[in-house]
């Protein structure tokens, strides 16, 4: 009877704090909008941002990720044609929908996830280890008392730069990852590349799709790992801490993100996607 | 008389343990107050709780008439202008230069235009011997270069407290000294009321007008220091005496 008692309790526990949990992570995305409005409305020395901040982050978020996402998203443009040339040369041997049926899926889907997915490992765990430490060695609390809000210091300039800079590396890493595909296609199954290259099945909805995925999940990764780098405790192996669960937690919320939205848009457009 | 700064009652729990238990203490305007113990045993959590940092589970905080424990963070500001601390760690931010850290505060509690406030920090830092180093990094400076500046950065609001998070740990003694000596200097010329956390036996024996010592959670003791020297308390001569055995053979609990 206690072991099944202190099961139940075991279980209460763990729900009540993802519960808070997700009410604190709520709770800085709201800070995080509301910070950006402070901004827009600042007066002279108000709470906005330090100076220089977003550039800095558009730097570390954008153009330090630039090769990272090319040659990922290369790499994957390359199988994902292969493969798709290789089952095609099984069934019917028709390769002249393999560009425009890869081109609508890059866009209304894979270029978006795949690079919201690089992006939250690699932007996620830098956020959080950068905040993660200015948390444990008391620099959050040394801004609170020099009477700035930790969210708008930290996580809107990296919210925004997030957003701006996904919705960049989104573009490029969809374009590298369809160039990559057809010049595979083309080398090892000779697939004529004007066939390849055909934009014809791309069609403005898929463009909104990607659009709104990109932002989204720009906008999840820096939210997802602020709130856990603020959560840190103790010392370093706080940080440690902090750094994979932002990892873990930024990468599943574009998978549940991508599921939510792609689900949204078939019910929108009737399911013709 | 009512105290400036009092604690009554206070308790504070981290993941059910108590660190403090009902713990009362009484500061008053203009002293140097030094909070002593064990590792542990609570007395960063105590200066903490008085500027809104950390949340009492219990009890109440009183701040010149005025109760402040239960503030809420947005309202905070006004009493963090009047309290500053000096933390252990010197939470300089790295991402800016010296002056840049001192002209902080001055930006966002005073809405000071931030050349304005780069002047009026420069001029902080000159009080600290640091002008020179205005537009270093931190990461540039030696402990005790950037203690200094993050002294600065907390003078920078003229504040009426300020509580000093173990000012001495990791400095040299002469560095360490110069902490002291300034610590006493605001005491005496500007009527700053200091509460220092320390470890340190020159500091405590050097420049405190009295003592608490904290212990079980609660002040065992408040003296000065030639008192504290002189008590017969075991517990205390073990404390002052850094004696690895005695009746504080559990440090803290």
């Amino acid at each position: 009877m206690s072991l099944f008692r202190q099961r139940i309790e075991r279980i209460g526990t763990a729900l009540l704090d993802a519960a808070g949990a997700a009410i604190e992570l709520w709770l800085v995305y709201v800070s995080t909008i509301a910070g950006i409005l402070r901004g827009l409305s600042r007066r002279r020395g108000g709470r906005g941002r330090p100076r220089g901040e977003l550039v800095r982050q558009l730097f570390h978020i954008g153009n330090k990720s630039l090769i990272f996402i090319i040659v990922t998203l290369g790499f994957i443009g390359m199988v994902m044609a292969y493969q798709a040339c290789l089952q095609i040369s099984r069934v019917t041997g028709d390769f002249s929908q393999i560009g425009p049926q890869t081109l609508r899926l890059i866009v209304s889907d894979f270029g978006p996830t795949i690079t919201g997915m690089m992006l939250a490992t690699r932007v996620g765990a830098g956020i959080a280890a950068e905040i993660g430490s200015m948390k444990v060695t008391e620099q959050v609390d040394a801004l609170r008392m020099s009477g700035v809000l930790p969210i708008d210091y930290l996580v809107v300039p990296r919210f925004i730069a997030s957003i701006i800079m996904t919705l960049m590396l989104t573009t490029i890493g969809s374009l590298v990852m369809f160039a990559a595909g057809g010049l595979t296609a083309n080398y090892s199954w000779g697939v004529n590349p004007n066939l390849f290259f055909d934009l014809s099945q791309v069609r403005p909805r898929h463009l909104v799709l990607f659009v709104i995925k990109a932002a989204t999940f720009g906008a999840a990764i820096p939210v997802v790992a602020g709130f856990c780098g603020l959560r840190a405790r103790g010392s370093s192996e706080g940080v440690g801490w902090a750094t994979t669960a932002a990892v873990i937690g930024s990468s599943f919320a574009v998978i549940v993100l991508d599921f939510l939205i792609s689900a949204a848009a078939l019910f929108v457009t009737g399911g013709d996607l | 008389m009512t105290a400036y700064i009092e604690f009554k009652n206070v308790s504070k729990s981290f993941s059910g343990k108590p660190v403090l238990r009902e713990m009362n203490l009484a500061i008053d305007k203009g002293e140097v107050m030094f909070i002593i113990g064990t590792s542990g045993v609570g007395k960063s959590v105590t200066i903490k709780h008085l500027i809104g940092l950390l949340r009492i589970d219990a009890g109440e905080i009183w701040f010149d008439g005025e109760r402040v424990d239960q503030i809420p963070e947005r309202n905070l500001a006004p009493l963090r202008k009047r309290i500053g601390m000096v933390f252990q760690s010197s939470t300089l931010f790295d991402s800016m230069t010296l002056a840049e850290n001192v002209a902080l505060p001055l930006r966002k509690h005073q809405g000071m235009a931030h050349h304005a406030a780069l002047e009026e920090a420069k001029r902080r830092l000159a009080q600290v011997y640091m002008d020179e180093y205005a537009d270093r990094y931190p990461t540039e400076l030696s402990d005790g270069m950037r203690k200094r500046a993050a002294i600065a950065r907390t003078l920078a609001l003229s504040p009426d407290v300020v509580l000093f998070d173990e000012p001495t740990t990791g400095l040299d003694p002469i560095s360490a000294r110069r902490i002291d000596r300034l610590i006493r200097e605001l005491a005496k010329s500007l009527g700053v009321t200091a509460v220092v956390v320390s470890h340190d036996p020159p500091s405590i024996f050097g420049i405190a007008d009295r003592v608490a010592f904290l212990y079980r959670g609660v002040v065992h003791v408040v003296a000065t220091p030639a008192e504290l020297r002189a008590s017969p308390d075991p517990i205390v001569q073990q404390f002052i005496n850094g004696k690895s055995s005695g009746p504080m053979e559990t440090p803290g609990f």
